[in-house]
């Protein structure tokens, strides 16, 4: 049984969300470095998972 | 890792981010990208991030007074609104429905073997224009860490010398106790 494509990218979607809250709402500098990096996974998860799968 | 005030707090919740990343990516049949994820991600740059963050301090337990008082509501709904944006996108574009993957013939002789068959093969000008960008991503560190010296212009050198004339500086070394 294969999760679909979909739950990543939903997934991905909430982290990238989460990302975003965080360089708008934080002030430290390094604290919104952290959060670009969690953007950065966020995109890397969705291409591994759009990699993953075949259309 | 939003919420928490503490910065040390943010880093080790940003480590357990990570691993359950790299058990995505081993869900997704990527066991290298599963292992650069744990090393690269929790090894070095979360100790990176921990050691810039004890090298310049914590302001831990002094809670700041947030003056972003419009900013942070509104970056709330912003980022409602842009996740279910992208939800509905989502279930226009892709859909939910399960497609048998062929990652496995893909993945023939090892995953690692794949990643460096289709690296050095197919992709080798875009990878080697990325270690050409971490070059110039290391040479630009360099540039902007490194101190400009003090230059000594020739009035001071005059002035020095004048002084030394004068009797008004000690003379080091030259023998003989002041």
């Amino acid at each position: 049984v294969r999760t679909p494509i979909a739950f990543y990218l939903m997934l991905s979607g909430i982290l990238f969300m989460l990302g975003t809250v965080g360089v708008l709402t934080r002030k430290n500098a390094l604290l919104i470095f952290m959060s670009v990096e969690l953007q950065l996974n966020a995109v890397n998860l969705a291409l591994v998972a759009r990699g993953c799968t075949t259309t | 890792m939003l919420l928490v005030r503490n910065a040390v707090h943010a880093a080790l919740f940003l480590i357990v981010n990570f691993f359950c990343l790299a058990v995505f990516y081993l869900l997704l049949d990527a066991p290298f990208l599963f292992a650069v994820q744990i090393v690269v991600y929790a090894g070095a740059i979360m100790v990176l991030f921990l050691f810039v963050i004890m090298l310049l301090g914590v302001d831990s337990g002094v809670p700041v007074r947030e003056r972003l008082l419009i900013q942070r509501p509104l970056a709330f709904v912003l980022a409602a609104a842009f996740v279910v944006e992208l939800f509905l996108a989502i279930r226009a574009g892709v859909g939910f429905a399960t497609r048998a993957p062929d990652v496995f013939a893909a993945n023939d002789g090892g995953n690692t073997q794949a990643v460096a068959k289709v690296l050095f093969t197919q992709y080798f000008f875009p990878f080697e224009v990325t270690s050409v960008l971490l070059l110039v991503a290391a040479i630009a560190a360099m540039v902007l860490a490194h101190r400009k010296a003090p230059t000594v212009t020739q009035a001071e050198i005059d002035a020095a010398a004048g002084k030394l004339e004068a009797g008004e500086m000690p003379v080091y070394g030259a023998g003989g106790a002041p």
